[in-house]
């Protein structure tokens, strides 16, 4: 990887994260889309602030939820029985949830209270029964002439709370957490400088892997940079962060000598099962993987290109170039298609054997960095 | 991406500081203590020792204090008249300032200069020179409580900051806390004896008549006299007029503001178009040093250096080197340039071709057995050196890492060009190129031109697209927007080598500098 070329990419991400000023004609769905148990809807997000409903077997646009707020970031998380669509909105501030099948609102939570400013970064979770709705809130108190930073904590609402909900419970957690995620015992993964494990009923943390601070030796092992804007998974049940290393096989700096390495955390969020290894070497930029699920040793990645990757062999088995920059990947449950969304308007498909293009869908403005999520409506 | 790079990349665009230099002297001359106890204490709640809170715990530069009431204004809801603001930024930069050894190494932010290479320390080059510049701090100064609100705030404004790269590999805030802090508290305190010696001192009176020598890209050297007339209250009228070194009249007239004893900032309009100097004046009001530039393209002006009436100095020889046999025809910029005209061993005058007091031309001729070195050339009791040299072996461009940016095309962002020069150097007594005892020969008129900087940009045919060079050493980057042409319909982006020919009559060598096109910088601000 040139570093020329990562200049160049994040180039193109800023032009296109500027041109904000995209058509927003908020088409409220038509009554006639009756939507069916058993089957997979796309959510993702686009600006001005709209949540999208797309039927995965015709890619057309269902409906499309007007949402409050300024758009940012747009994670979204679906309910466990696929009904409701919950976003992180408003600038990483309040939360809304969409019945995803009419598109009424039925949960709502203004984080940001008086003189408290908080925000939550990506950190967005409903528990496995529906019931919990997870933030990890970074608050900050505006005062009269400065501001004062506060611990951040792991918020707990009732989904049953509905409207205006107020957060039950609150615990203390790391500061520079992102992505978190439900695991089946009850847990909330915390995706931070370390990954950790949090109790929402006690508050208790146990390490589930040192990141940061891994036992590897400094001298051999740069510490790993694990992050991703994006959440997916659910189509397996993970939770999945990639990582990017360095290995030193002359001196710490000497980069002629060292090994540049993408990593991977994924837990299994049935059994709580985790691997974290390095995955393939540093190539290309992917923001984000995806467990094929009908063979857990192949990941798919995606940024300027779509990337399949084996896990046991730390290897990319085949590219193929993207007609832009695209942040964000999903798939669906059978493992019959890829769909590679985020930064513009559109979301490319891909037959996960051959990588190559079979369709795409077209929104009405940009996704930024919002997520793409597949949920499967339950009775 | 290295730190030079990175560097060059946030000396970038800049807003102009309109509201610092054009100052019609207003009759609400009301006291800005007064105007501080009016207008901030909604907010800003008295102190023990009769200041207000966060305001009178430091002190910055005219535009550090006119970036945070820019920020109040903006963000906080204070409010407040032109006026007014113009009289808060006085009274604060004045009673609060730099003093002007605070300053030194750091004026480039207030001069405004596109890509230089700031050598900011270890300890805060990833912590806090990422975003902006180092200098943006090293040009305040603080107690330790106020840099570390300087810090919530931070985290306040910009909620992501802890998850950026270079910020989420670390305890951020923790470490900003616990090590930044205190640094800073310790590099940069509130009270110092520079300041406590420049609020006594006596100030300089800038105005009367001044000789100026300078540089505007695009146009060349130029030779002017500079009239300040004062108008009470650190306020002056002013007029240039003078001449580039082609001979076409370079005049303008405007008006300009002292700050804090020796900041002055002018605001004027040359040939219709709106011009900005930054100048620092020396401690005993004989020479002024600073950058002038145009208010909507602030990377292209260059160095102003003045010299006061009654002052005798040369400020500029151009050329500034002569070769070993060579007879050069040399211009002479200063003060009082009426004294005996006497050369040292090596160089002959041969004609004295024009003179007055404040421009000497002068035909020169170097023996052709002459040890190359620096030489001086003293009229009356001023001196300058030129430099004798056998061979040209080297040439360097300036800026040697640069930026420039994609812009027009219908967009709201001007283009920012690059400018640059071309510096020569003979091999010095060691004979060989490229080392420290090279003997540097200053600017040298150049020819221009454009390379691929390495494969990526041959392959991705940046050439084609990031933009062209002039005669001149002028860079216009290319047009603004996605380009369907290109792979993945790139900005017209790029990197590029920009390479000065320089020719003798002996030889003809090379340099080149590194071009990174980039596209439009959407953060603007006063200080970068
Ligand atoms: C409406 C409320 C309000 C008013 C009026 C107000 N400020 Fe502030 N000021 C704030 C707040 C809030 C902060 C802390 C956040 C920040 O730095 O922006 C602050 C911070 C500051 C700071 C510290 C900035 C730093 O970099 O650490 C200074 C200096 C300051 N104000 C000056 C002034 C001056 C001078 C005035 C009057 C001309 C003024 N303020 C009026 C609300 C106000
Ligand atoms: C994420 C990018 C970022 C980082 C990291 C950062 N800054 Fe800043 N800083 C900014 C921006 C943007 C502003 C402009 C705020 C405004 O006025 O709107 C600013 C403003 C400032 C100011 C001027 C404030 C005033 O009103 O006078 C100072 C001084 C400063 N930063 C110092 C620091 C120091 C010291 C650090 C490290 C501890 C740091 N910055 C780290 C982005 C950053």
């Amino acid at each position: 990887m040139k570093l020329t070329q990562m200049y160049k990419a994040s180039a193109i991400t800023l032009a296109l994260g500027s041109a904000a000023l995209l058509s927003g004609c908020a088409s409220t769905g038509s009554g006639d889309t009756a939507m069916v148990a058993g089957k997979e809807y796309l959510l993702t997000s686009t600006r001005p602030n709209l949540l999208h409903v797309v039927d995965v077997e015709t890619n057309k646009l269902l409906r499309s939820c007007k949402i409050p707020g300024i758009f940012g970031s747009n994670s979204i998380v679906p309910s466990p029985d696929g009904r409701i669509a919950y976003v992180l909105t408003n600038k990483w501030e309040d939360v809304y949830g969409f019945d995803i099948t009419n598109c009424e609102k039925v949960f709502s939570a203004k984080q940001s209270y008086q003189n408290v400013q908080i925000k939550t970064i990506i950190s967005l979770a409903v528990s496995p029964d529906g019931n919990e709705l997870y933030t990890v809130q970074n608050p900050v108190v505006k005062h009269a002439d400065r501001f004062e930073v506060q611990q951040p904590r792991l918020a707990v609402f009732n989904t049953a709370d509905g409207l205006n909900a107020r957060a039950k419970r609150f615990y203390p957690v790391d500061r520079r957490i992102t992505k978190i995620g439900a695991m089946d015992n009850g847990e909330v993964i915390l995706g931070g400088a370390d990954l950790k494990a949090i109790d929402p009923k006690t508050g208790d943390i146990r390490v589930l892997k040192k990141l940061q601070n891994w036992q590897r030796p400094a001298d051999k092992w740069v510490a790993p940079d694990a992050f991703a804007m994006q959440a997916q998974g659910e189509h397996v049940g993970e939770y999945i962060l990639p990582y990017f290393t360095i290995k030193w096989n002359g001196a710490p700096g000497e980069m002629e000598k060292a090994e540049f390495w993408w990593g991977m955390n994924r837990i299994d969020l049935a059994s709580g099962k985790l691997e974290s290894n390095e995955l393939v070497p540093f190539e290309f930029i992917f923001f984000n993987l995806v467990t094929d699920p009908n063979n857990p040793d192949i990941v798919y990645g995606a940024f300027n290109n779509l990337s399949k990757h084996s896990v046991s062999q730390h290897k990319t088995l085949a590219t193929e170039d993207l007609e832009h920059t695209y942040y964000t990947i999903n798939m669906t449950r059978d493992g019959s298609r890829l769909y590679v969304g985020g930064t513009s308007s559109d979301i490319s498909i891909h037959d996960p054997k051959t990588l190559k293009k079979t369709g795409s869908i077209q929104l009405p403005g940009d996704m930024s960095t919002a997520d793409m999520r597949i949920a499967r409506l339950r009775d | 991406m290295n730190n030079k790079l990175k560097r060059a990349l946030s000396g970038g665009g800049v807003l102009a500081l309109a509201s610092l230099m054009a100052a019609p002297l207003s009759a609400a001359s009301q006291s800005g203590a007064q105007l501080l106890q009016e207008r901030c204490t909604s907010c800003h709640t008295p102190t023990a020792d009769g200041g207000l809170s966060r305001i009178s715990e430091q002190r910055k530069t005219p535009e550090g204090w006119m970036t945070t009431l820019n920020r109040m204004q903006s963000q906080r809801g204070l409010r407040i008249s032109a006026d007014e603001r113009r009289a808060i930024i006085k009274y604060l930069a004045d009673t609060q300032g730099l003093a002007p050894a605070e300053t030194s190494g750091k004026r480039y932010l207030l001069e405004q200069t596109p890509n230089v290479l700031d050598d900011t320390p270890a300890e805060y080059a990833e912590m806090c020179a990422r975003c902006h510049s180092g200098a943006r701090f090293a040009l305040q100064r603080r107690t330790e409580g106020e840099w570390e609100r300087l810090v919530h705030f931070h985290m306040g404004q910009f909620p992501t900051l802890e998850f950026h790269a270079l910020s989420r590999d670390r305890a951020w805030f923790e470490l900003a806390v616990s090590d930044v802090v205190p640094q800073l508290a310790t590099d940069f305190p509130l009270k110092s004896t520079a300041w406590d010696q420049w609020q006594q001192a006596d100030k300089p009176a800038p105005a009367g008549g001044w000789t100026v020598a300078g540089y505007l890209p695009g146009k060349g050297e130029f030779s002017a006299t500079l009239t300040l007339n004062a108008k009470g209250d650190d306020h002056y009228g002013l007029t240039l007029s003078g001449q580039y070194a082609d001979g076409s009249p370079l005049t303008g007239q405007g008006s300009a503001v002292v700050y804090t004893g020796y900041e002055l900032r002018a605001s004027l309009t040359v040939a219709g178009v709106k011009m900005r100097q930054v100048l620092a004046l020396s401690a005993d009001g004989s020479r002024m040093q600073g950058r002038m530039f145009p208010r909507g393209a602030t990377e292209m002006g260059g160095e102003l250096s003045a010299i006061k009436a009654g002052h005798s100095a040369i400020l500029a020889i151009s050329p500034a080197y002569i070769r070993q046999g060579e007879s050069r025809t040399l211009t002479l910029t200063g003060n009082g340039l009426t004294g005996k005209v006497r050369l040292a061993s090596g160089l002959k005058l041969d004609q004295v071709i024009s003179r007055s007091a404040t421009q000497l031309v002068l035909k020169v001729s170097a023996q052709s057995g002459a040890q190359p070195g620096l030489r001086r050339i003293q009229v009356g009791s001023s001196a300058m050196q030129v430099a004798l040299y056998d061979q040209l072996v080297r040439v360097d461009v300036v800026p040697a890492d640069s930026i420039a940016r994609v812009g027009g095309n219908g967009g709201k962002q001007a283009k920012v060009n690059a400018t640059y020069r071309a510096v020569g150097y003979a091999a010095g007594k060691d004979g060989k190129a490229g080392t420290e005892d090279d003997l540097a020969l200053g600017y040298m008129p150049a020819s221009w031109s454009l390379k691929p900087f390495d494969a990526v940009a041959e392959h991705d045919k940046d050439l084609d697209y990031a933009g062209t060079i002039d005669a001149r050493g002028v860079f216009t980057p290319g047009d603004a927007g996605l380009n369907p042409e290109r792979k993945m319909s790139t900005n017209n982006v790029g990197q590029l080598a920009v390479v000065a020919t320089v020719k003798t009559v002996a030889t003809e060598q090379q340099g080149q500098a590194r071009l990174l096109v980039t596209v439009q910088d959407y953060i603007k601000s006063p200080l970068q």
